[in-house]
């Protein structure tokens, strides 16, 4: 009896290639930048820092996650078609361009001096919070990775953790005073962003190939239907926007701060767990 | 221009598993490492059923998303369409698995051996890899270079599988890939992938 061919539709694959480390690289990498990138544009070098060293604990991670850590420096070798490889310049040159920003406002140098390191850092910051994105879209392996929203809402979700960071961080930071009220405005905005990219993502991608289909089911009605309907969208997204709402008109700064402290928290909870199942429910497609 | 490639008959293959063992021995590949394999799986129902198998491999695609990926280089392509990876470079970033469809590639996380002692002498002279790295089918290229076939293709005792150059009309896996209607896996995707497969 002669085979036929579509009898070998084995089934969706999980990957299982990259696990907490990479998803924890993930989160502290872009809230790293997403901080900086906030913390440049308030103007508080302090801030600035901090963002940098939780980029700097972020990419402690990915050397973690790597076979041969002691060669990392070989990453650097093809830019030309890696979006890892262009990560490592990124990575590098936020750092550099980050730590002399630092540098000249600690030796008070003039705007004039300053400006193009500030507007080199800021597009290196914005390069690190978007790549990652595109690291995962192009895949041709895995579809419900294969998608353009993926650098967008990496962004969004990147500066978003930042900002929180920050909130958090704004009590114990050195002056200047940090407007939390105005910081939660900006949250507001950019939860509404988060959640219209993440459904927009899932719409489109519930009619594209089985694997991604299947990514779908194990989101909303799976194993992780729980964590992502639960924690990404209900305890990330969607309580903070309903509590934030009356949270924007307290007064006192006190308040202000306890109200948007624990805003921060959820929305940080939900954006490493959103990062977290990304990974994990990406899905081979079938070999036929 | 040579561009080496497989076909393999899936009417013929029995399930034994000898490329299997074959691939293992020509490469001295660690516990749980297999550069090729055969997937199995039952269909239809009793009485009818019946197991069918697939041999899968590296596909060597002409376009490999493996190869863009690959942040160190670590992963090339020759110029008769074998995909290498370099062992020496690569870092174990693993991007290249989750760039492959067809799941060829294995991560070589810890150095497992098959007997309690370390390496043997066979697995000291045939290995060339280190641990922490990605590894995968190379097509056995140093028997291709000598004129051979590959292991997996002069084990089989059923003949399923045919090794050669693609690009020669007259060449017999191009001749059968034409007359057998051969097709890749997976061909939508557009890696133009090297390994063709036979069936109804």
């Amino acid at each position: 009896m002669s085979l036929r061919l579509d009898e070998f539709l084995i089934d969706v694959k999980p990957q299982r290639e990259w696990g907490w480390l990479v998803i924890t690289y993930l989160f502290f990498g872009g809230a790293g930048a997403g901080l900086f990138l906030a913390s440049l544009y308030i103007g508080h070098p302090w801030a600035e820092g901090l963002g940098l060293l939780l980029l700097l604990i972020g990419t402690l991670f990915l050397l973690l996650d790597l076979g041969r850590p002691e060669r990392f420096w070989r990453a650097f070798f093809r830019a030309r078609t890696s979006w890892i490889s262009r990560g490592c310049y990124f990575i590098t040159a936020l750092t550099v361009l980050g730590g002399l920003d630092l540098l000249l406002q600690y030796a008070g140098a003039d705007a004039a001096t300053a400006w193009p390191v500030k507007a080199g850092a800021a597009v290196a910051a914005v390069a690190v919070m978007i790549y990652t994105g595109f690291v995962l879209s192009p895949s041709p392996a895995i579809p419900f990775w294969n998608s353009t929203f993926f650098p967008v809402i990496f962004f969004a979700y990147s500066l978003l953790a930042g900002i929180d960071f920050l909130i958090l961080a704004s009590p114990v930071l050195p002056p200047p005073v940090i407007d939390v009220a105005r910081l939660e405005k900006v949250q507001f905005g950019l939860v509404l962003l988060c959640l219209l990219m993440v459904m927009s993502h899932l719409s489109v991608m519930s009619g594209s190939a089985i694997a991604a289909r299947k990514s779908i089911q194990l989101l909303t009605r799976g194993k992780w239907g729980v964590l992502f309907l639960g924690g990404v969208i209900g305890v990330g997204l969607v309580l903070p926007l309903l509590l934030a709402w009356p949270a924007l008109w307290q007064p006192s700064f006190q308040t202000m701060f306890a109200i948007t402290a624990v805003l921060a928290l959820l929305r940080l909870f939900g954006d490493y767990l959103f990062r977290f199942l990304v990974i994990r429910a990406g899905l081979y497609d079938p070999l036929l | 221009m040579t561009r080496y490639g497989m076909v393999i008959d899936l009417n013929i293959c029995i399930g034994c598993n000898a490329c299997t063992m074959a691939c293992k021995a020509e490469h001295a590949t660690p516990p749980g490492v297999f550069w090729g394999k055969v997937l199995e799986k039952e269909v239809g129902k009793y009485p009818a059923a019946r197991r069918v198998f697939l041999p899968v491999l590296c596909n060597h695609c002409k376009v490999p998303a493996c190869m863009d990926v690959c942040p160190t280089g670590a992963t090339s392509k020759r110029e008769d369409g074998i995909v290498m990876v370099d062992y020496d470079q690569c870092i174990g970033c693993r991007s290249c698995m989750e760039a492959c469809p067809y799941g060829a590639r294995t991560f070589h996380d810890k150095a497992a051996t098959y007997y309690g002692n370390g390496r043997t002498p066979f697995e000291e002279a045939k290995q060339s890899f280190s641990e922490g790295v990605v590894m995968k089918c190379n097509f056995c290229v140093d028997r291709v270079e000598q004129g051979g076939d590959p292991a997996c293709v002069q084990t089989c005792p059923t003949e399923c599988r045919v090794f050669g150059d693609l690009d020669d009309p007259e060449s017999k896996v191009s001749r059968l890939a034409a007359e057998k209607k051969a097709r890749p896996l997976l061909a939508e995707k557009g890696l133009e992938p090297s390994v063709f497969y036979i069936g109804s």
